[in-house]
């Protein structure tokens, strides 16, 4: 009898096992063949939310980062108690438009939250984007007391060897990054590295460590979103990253995609560049993430789309 | 009917002092000012604040005090409930003899010293004394120092059990002097309420000796009919304010809070609210000494708000320098000085917790007067709410657009001490932070860094840049303003609209 049940639960046991194994290891090396599937989209022209459905489409549809069942994670910049005209924060109608397509790609739960600079009620509640995301299916979460933090290794990382980073981040599957592209007066630009200022609870030290390698430092996390997605619909062209008035603001109706956030970073800052000069050198932890190795500056390496509606 | 006056007077009594307490609590006070507006009808703030909005509020509570007495101490003070509700639940563990009051004559000498050492100074423009004896401003201090840090100590419970639906409250600034300070004063009044009933009242509260000063005169006053009391002493072991004699049949109108408990117990209805005005005409003997020394307190009242008047014409020498930041509001250190009883109400309304009770900044005589501590956060951009809860005009109302010009400090910024200097490396972090741009970047040698440069001019002192400093002498530091100025308002940058149809790679 003994001997017939441990023989039988082996076998279940080895097949489920199998079971499991398989289909994700297949789906791993089938979606890099699938057509449409690129490494950066460039969207311009459009609405908030054409531009994001005519993107992701163009990167593989949402699905191709998100598995069923997965714990997702939606960070966007939420730093600034500003009303979205002032383009201080992401856009709320792109949070929500991600939000909903992570729900529709079979995310058991969607959380958005950002560790804010203002007072943290008043940026959620006046950026539109709590109540945004909320009405979209989201979950908030709290990310105004340390005690919301886990302390990781960076083993990577040159001046920032550790970091607290928000539970929501640690306990997810996968994350989605989704700055919004600012003139930044101390880190030069705010894009997608720069977001991840948000995640972690200890800012004042990378002000007070090198500010550019901090950020490079932070972008080689091993648990790297699985997109990046720069909000540059209404783009802070000075005065940033708070802004002082709709005057710093222009409707430049973009939007920047891509799983490499190196390469993100250099898209945006090249789309900047035609508003406002801004030498890729002088923001270097774009070139110190390279040569970290966590992503290209060539964009012609990459496969790119430039969709203009 | 005096069951119904007294029933009606208990709800009324606790139902305000339930408000006035969740003025102070955190679930209660956000984004809205209903609570913090009743503030507004305590007689302190009422009086302090007669130049700038609370005339119609002080005369109302004269005249009302005037008809019925010291009403306003049973009804409209939160402490003097306080008081009751300890003497009630004390009165629980007790037998019924020792839940008895008794006669006692007043302590006259004592109630006009604490009056005088109240009301001189603040003649003179200092508020600091009646600060530490005002009723209401006491019981916000007990409010916001053990009862909404107890709220949050509840609240912080339940985010442990709710962690996705109820946040954490950051542990906000711990100021010892002032939790101990109302710690002391409570236990002060409990012993005080538990043992003698309305002790505080009618010894120490300089309100209650000069409402109890105009009572002696008011229409209405409880009196006992010697026909037909028999002398049981039901209302002697009634009254919480001790003030029945009945060996001459007097009550002392100036003690009596017009609970309305003789009148009720009273078994042969020998006690009566009774409209006196009209027997003073008749009998026109006995009242007089009371009419004299009513109109005596009217007279010092109206004298007092004559000086207060004349003294705000001519304002008191600011001190060169001061160590605080009074909130904005304040127009200036003296106008806090001479107006604030230290409530609390802005410290526990901050959205931001930076307003905490001082503890020398402004000197001896303005202890525990809100000031700004830029430790762990600044002042919002986009805020003016401690300005709209003082009920007491120390901090005038200012509208979004004044309080963005309202410079309560001017930045100081310390090169040597800055990161880029220091280590020549990027940082700006306080440039992120600064909202009006009265800091901005400017290049710094050659190797594409920028450093911060000031224009104290724009600078409203929110502290922002101060705050953030990662240095580890900080480089921004926010000199207070004595007298608050007004900021040159932001520079108006236009940029052109540049078309841009390709993306640039």
């Amino acid at each position: 009898m003994e001997r017939r049940n441990f023989l039988k639960s082996a076998i279940l046991g080895g097949l489920a096992g199998a079971v499991q194994l398989k289909p994700s290891s297949l789906f791993a090396s089938e979606s890099k063949e699938v057509q449409g599937e690129n490494d950066l989209v460039a969207v311009m022209g459009g609405e908030p939310l054409n531009m994001y459905k005519r993107g992701i489409s163009a990167m593989g549809g949402m699905s191709r980062f998100i598995k069923k069942g997965n714990k997702v994670v939606v960070k966007p910049n939420i730093g600034w108690d500003k009303k979205p005209e002032f383009a201080a924060n992401t856009n709320p109608e792109l949070v929500a438009a991600i939000v909903k397509d992570c729900l529709a790609a079979g995310a058991s739960e969607v959380v958005v939250f950002d560790h804010t600079c203002d007072e943290w009620q008043a940026c959620y509640r006046n950026s539109g984007i709590e109540a945004a995301a909320k009405a979209a299916g989201a979950k908030i979460a709290f990310a105004h007391d340390e005690k919301y933090y886990r302390e990781i290794s960076l083993p990577m990382g040159v001046r920032l060897k550790s970091a607290k980073i928000h539970e929501s981040i640690i306990d997810c599957d996968v994350w989605i990054n989704v700055p919004v592209l600012k003139n930044h007066g101390g880190a030069k630009m705010t894009m997608a590295m720069k977001n991840f200022m948000g995640i972690v609870w200890d800012r004042r030290y990378w002000h007070a460590n090198d500010l550019q390698q901090c950020i490079a430092d932070c972008s080689t996390y091993s648990k790297m979103p699985v997109l990046n997605i720069i909000d540059a619909y209404r783009v802070m062209t000075q005065n940033g990253p708070k802004g002082k008035t709709t005057e710093d603001v222009v409707l430049a109706k973009a939007l920047f995609l891509s799983t490499d956030i190196v390469a993100v970073d250099t898209a945006a800052l090249r789309f900047f560049n035609q508003f406002k000069e801004m030498r890729i050198e002088d923001v270097s932890h774009i070139q110190r993430a390279e040569r970290a190795k966590v992503g290209t500056t060539n964009l012609d390496a990459i496969k790119v789309e430039r969709i203009k509606i | 009917m005096y069951k119904w006056l007294k029933r009606g007077r208990v709800v009324l009594s606790v139902a305000l002092a339930i408000m006035i307490t969740l003025a102070f609590m955190f679930f209660s006070n956000r984004d809205n000012f209903i609570f913090s507006s009743i503030l507004k009808i305590q007689f302190v703030p009422a009086l302090l604040g007669i130049f700038t909005g609370s005339a119609i509020i002080l005369l109302f509570l004269l005249i009302f005090v005037l008809l019925f007495g010291r009403v306003y101490c049973s009804t409209i003070c939160p402490l003097g409930t306080m008081q009751d509700v300890i003497w009630r639940s004390f009165s629980l563990f007790r037998n019924k003899k020792e839940s008895r009051f008794k006669y006692t004559s007043p302590i006259s000498w004592l109630r006009y010293l604490f009056l005088a050492i109240s009301a001189i100074p603040l003649v003179f423009g200092s508020s600091f004394v009646i600060s530490l004896l005002d009723p209401y401003s006491n019981y916000g201090k007990i409010s916001s120092e053990i009862l909404s840090r107890s709220e949050q100590f509840v609240h912080n419970l339940l985010s442990e059990i709710f962690p996705q639906t109820i946040f954490f409250r950051s542990y906000s600034q711990f100021i010892a002097v002032s939790f101990i300070f109302a710690l002391l004063f409570l236990m002060i009044v409990i012993i005080m309420s538990a043992l003698r009933g309305r002790l505080y009242c009618n010894t120490v509260c300089p309100v209650g000796t000069t409402l109890g000063l105009i009572s002696k005169f008011s229409a209405f006053r409880p009196v006992i009919d010697s026909e037909s009391c028999n002398k049981c002493r039901l209302c002697i072991s009634n009254c919480k304010s001790e003030c029945i004699n009945l060996d001459n049949g007097q009550i002392d109108a100036s003690r009596c809070v017009a609970c309305f408990n003789c009148m009720t117990v009273c078994k042969r209805g020998a006690v009566s609210y009774k409209y006196m005005w009209k027997k003073i005409r008749e009998e026109d003997v006995a009242p007089i000494k009371g009419r004299r020394e009513a109109i005596l307190t009217m007279g010092l009242l109206g004298s007092f708000i004559a000086a207060r008047a004349i003294s705000r014409k001519m304002p008191a020498k600011e001190p060169e320098t001061i160590d605080g930041i009074a909130p904005p509001g304040a127009k200036s250190t003296a106008n806090l000085k001479s107006n604030c009883t230290a409530c609390q109400a802005c410290v526990a309304a901050c959205p931001n917790g930076i307003i905490k009770p001082s503890t020398g900044q402004y000197g001896i005589d303005g202890l525990l007067m809100p000031v700004l501590s830029f430790e762990k956060h600044f002042c919002a951009y986009d805020c003016n709410v401690c300005s709209k809860v003082c009920p007491n005009g120390a901090l005038l109302p200012l509208s979004l657009e004044d309080k963005k010009l309202t410079q309560i400090g001017q930045v100081k910024f310390i090169e040597e001490s800055c990161i880029v200097v220091t280590d020549n490396t990027a940082c700006g972090a306080c440039d992120e932070h600064c909202p009006t741009k009265a800091i901005t970047m400017i290049p710094y040698g050659d190797e594409g860094l920028t450093i911060p440069v000031v224009d104290r001019d724009i600078c409203i002192g929110c502290g922002g840049c101060e705050y953030v400093c990662p240095a580890a002498e900080k480089a921004m530091i926010v000199e207070p303003r004595a007298v608050h100025k007004l900021a040159t308002p932001p520079k108006v940058e236009k940029q052109e609209k540049i078309v841009v149809d390709d993306f640039g790679f």
